[in-house]
């Protein structure tokens, strides 16, 4: 008896040198068939012509595929070097595939800005980001540098912590920032003159326009536009936006759908509502998170809510139980206070919607955990995959009890490389730096986890944070936490799939399984093949969503 | 010495969950006789009369009386903009800080332009406030918000058991030794607490009956340094001072204490004295 397959010729095949799916029962394949923006078949390309489809695309031949990397903790403040320009320490590619050179030097700071002063038109304040001077020699930046690029126009430029920016003195007159300011946080010199430092937002805020032209760089259209670049950019096909406000406001939400749908818009958002503060404060906010639900599509959903419990480790603002920082004063804090955290999450938790609490700390991880026993006594939810996001300082007790109320963790296992020796030496000491954000250790007890960038805090891409979890080592060369090292294939689980299963998304991405969505990840080189050391390096060409192709320039 | 000139001045109201500052604010804006502009972390908890509600927005709420709350959003610094934007700006303008804040943190923001700090009053609940203190998660956010108020305010004390009330007393003592502390119910705080730009502040002496004032000998302050130094050396039953001081070289200057906290701000209204108010 001689039976067709179904359906028509409709359809691509992508053929590729190897294919990593992150799905364990057929792990490798050599060629993908796409139908309808969903996998139609994955394996060889007999597995994928047996379907009918005539067409084969083979400009991946000589390429790597994988499951499309999934970014569980991003912002779209990433977009922000879109519009205002970097000069940070390390190159970065910038939204339009260009790089921008690392500024190593105060002396090439000024040179860069004066280059930027000369395309602005007269009187607009230039505003620049990421200026990092930790890794510089010599003095530190005040006024007087940036009085060399101009005496009339005002400057501002952020520092890379985004704690503290410096500026001209043609924003200091502008506001009467002069002698003996009372505001904490405005930097004097040695004669008490103003030095042009601001330090925190309220003392920013002083130079009211130029903060301002750099908060509105975090959101808006522009800056959505620009976040889907850079993450296409690091091969990331799908992003959490955490945390976002789009379901409580009509015409953002309308105009964020409408822009997203494009097939040309080269990411997926999982869009996490904020709950700070509400409910109560906002009695409607559950309804709003379930009508955006509703109205979504796949480029724009809407899967979980967002709370923030307590603040950084290395801002020394996360809470730390006993014995607390290393060195350093505890600034901790709770921004929610811990009893009202099962009030505040009770109504979310019934409706059946995923919750990301951010807890840096153990403590605000104890009250995350606590709270949702709680709620699991009140309202039994089986399936809910709660997490945990950052849990970088999770202690292997609160893994066991997480894991037996059926949470995940999200870990943000760049901070190994990015500030690994600030917390061995200053922040936490060398025995619990070792054993933050514990991957191994949450594989032996068995929680479920993924990892992050949290960028813009860290630039955005997975091969960096599997590399990190696979090596990590810290700048100065040591082994931050041999013991908790893992697999490539473990590390490329938690960047795909995992990630997925924890926004509640596994049905849809993380893994390459018929009847998924066709979203790829293409790679010059395997990061299963490569020395673990160099993954970080490999470059990324572009990807796939749902079938459409999106390369990334100057690959 | 700041300049005057459109200036308009900051009270922080702190404290931990359930000490009394949302009974506070409410009791101030219900009873205002200047313009009050009030910031609240979110509209849940005000419980305005409605007959004082003259239009309710989503993110502010506009009071008959001239008075009008307003939600705290996205940032501090963009509410406090857009109430120095209004075409009616407030005489003074009241922050409640969320219960976990820091009081200092958000004290900051009162330095942005067009406004000055008035102080930080932190209130403190004679029932719970030793559990509070004690507790694992938030006993160092108490110990730091009553080490950063200029004024600690006890509130509950008829309600609370002598016992409470002492140990409450202790406590606060222990934590912050040098910070004037006063016990009063939100009517006597609001009546001591009220900030007036210079052009309003007409009338000095009428404060709640269950409060002492005096008027102070001033005839020692001759410059801004003796200025500072006279209100320096007052007693910390002194937990409010205002008027307008006249200095040997003719300026005058608008002085506001509350607590520990001296706001000076020239003027050109002509001087009053000073009058002190005391914690029985």
């Amino acid at each position: 008896m001689d039976i067709s397959p179904q359906g028509s010729s409709d359809g691509v095949i992508f053929t590729a040198r190897v294919i990593r799916t992150a799905n364990p029962s057929r792990p490798i394949a050599t060629a993908i068939a796409v139908r309808d923006e969903k996998v139609l078949a994955v394996g060889t390309l007999e597995d994928c012509q047996a379907w009918g489809i005539t067409e084969v695309d083979t400009q991946f031949e000589n390429k790597v595929l994988t499951a499309g990397f999934i970014e569980a903790h991003g912002h779209m403040g990433t977009g922000m070097f879109g519009t205002i320009p970097y000069v940070g320490f390390f190159p970065r590619q910038m939204p339009d595939g260009t790089v921008t050179a690392g500024i190593t030097s105060t002396e090439q700071l000024i040179e860069r800005l004066q280059v930027l002063d000369a395309e602005l038109e007269n009187g607009a304040p230039l505003v620049a980001s990421g200026f990092d001077p930790i890794y510089m020699a010599g003095d530190r930046l005040t006024r007087h540098h940036l009085d060399a690029v101009s005496t009339t126009r005002p400057i501002f430029v952020m520092h890379a912590s985004i704690h503290l920016a410096t500026v001209n003195s043609v924003v200091l007159n502008k506001y009467g920032i002069g002698p003996a300011h009372p505001a904490p946080g405005v930097g004097f010199d040695t004669a008490g003159t103003p030095n042009g430092e601001l330090r925190e937002p309220a003392a920013m805020g002083l130079a009211k326009d130029e903060f301002r032209v750099f908060a509105s760089s975090m959101f808006g259209p522009r800056t959505m536009a620009d976040f889907a670049l850079t993450m296409r950019n690091a091969g990331i096909t799908t992003s959490t936006d955490l945390a976002n406000s789009f379901a409580l406001n009509e015409n953002a939400l309308t105009q964020s759908l409408d822009a997203t749908a494009e097939d040309s818009f080269p990411l997926r958002i999982a869009a996490a509502t904020s709950i700070q503060g509400g409910p109560p404060a906002m009695p409607d906010l559950v309804t709003k998170v379930v009508t955006a639900q509703k109205s979504s599509h796949n480029k724009l959903m809407f899967p979980v809510v967002k709370l923030v419990l307590d603040g950084s480790i290395q801002g020394f603002t996360a809470t730390v139980a006993w014995p607390g920082y290393f060195r350093g004063e505890d600034h901790g804090l709770f921004l929610t206070p811990p009893e009202q955290v099962v009030d505040l999450l009770r109504p979310f938790h019934q409706a059946g919607i995923g919750i990301h609490c951010h807890c840096n700390g153990n403590m605000a991880a104890e009250v995350f955990i606590s709270a949702i026993d709680v709620l699991l006594r009140e309202h039994s939810w089986l399936d809910h995959r709660h997490t945990i996001t950052h849990a970088q300082l999770i202690t292997p007790a609160q893994m066991r009890r997480a894991r037996n109320l059926g949470m995940n963790a999200n870990f943000f296992v760049n901070h190994v490389w990015f500030w690994g020796d600030q917390h061995h030496d200053i922040t936490v000491g060398p025995d619990r730096a070792h054993a933050m954000n514990p991957c191994a250790n949450a594989d032996r007890i068995g929680l479920p986890y993924s990892f992050h960038s949290d960028a813009p805090v860290t630039p955005p891409g997975h091969l960096h944070t599997i590399w990190a979890a696979v090596n990590r080592v810290s700048p100065s060369g040591k082994v931050i936490g041999p013991n908790e090292r893992i697999s490539i294939d473990r590390a490329f689980h938690a960047a795909t799939i995992d990630a997925a299963y924890q926004l509640h998304l596994d049905h849809l991405i993380g893994s390459l399984e018929v009847g998924k969505l066709a979203d790829l990840t293409v790679l010059e080189e395997d990061p299963y093949e490569v020395d673990p050391m160099n993954i970080k390096d490999i470059k990324v060409w572009g990807t796939v969503i749902g079938g459409v192709v999106h390369q990334a320039p100057h690959s | 010495m700041t300049e005057v000139s459109a200036q308009i001045p900051v009270l922080i109201i702190a404290g931990y969950l359930g000490a009394g500052k949302t009974t506070l604010v409410n009791q101030m804006l219900s009873t205002a006789t200047s313009r009050i502009a009030v910031i609240v972390n979110d509209f849940g908890s005000v419980n305005i009369d409605a007959a004082l509600i003259a239009e309710r927005h989503d993110d502010t709420i506009e009071l008959t009386n001239g008075c009008v709350c307003c939600v705290v959003g996205e940032s501090l610094t963009d509410v406090l903009f857009a109430i120095g934007d209004r075409p009616q700006q407030p005489d003074f303008i009241i922050i409640e800080a969320s219960g976990v804040a820091d009081p200092s943190v958000v004290a900051s923001y009162a330095h942005l332009s067009g406004f000055h700090l008035g102080g930080v009053l932190v209130l403190v609940d004679a029932v719970n406030a030793v559990t509070t203190s004690l507790d694992t998660y938030v006993g160092v956010t108490f110990a730091r918000q009553v080490r950063t108020a200029d004024l600690v305010a006890i509130t509950k004390s008829d309600i609370a058991s002598s016992e409470e009330l002492q140990n409450t007393r202790r406590l606060v003592a222990e934590t912050a030794p040098r910070t004037p502390v006063i016990e009063a119910s939100a009517v006597d705080l609001s009546s001591l607490l009220h900030l007036h730009r210079a052009e309003h502040l007409t009338d000095t002496t009428s404060v709640h009956a269950s409060f002492s004032t005096s008027v102070l000998d001033t005839s020692t302050v001759t410059t801004e340094t003796s200025l500072q130094g006279f209100l320096n050396s007052l007693s910390p039953k002194t937990v409010r001072v205002k008027g307008i001081v006249e200095l040997r070289d003719g300026t005058r200057v608008l002085v506001q204490r509350v607590g520990m906290y001296a706001s000076l701000t020239t003027t050109t209204l002509a001087p009053t004295g000073l009058v002190a108010i005391h914690a029985e």
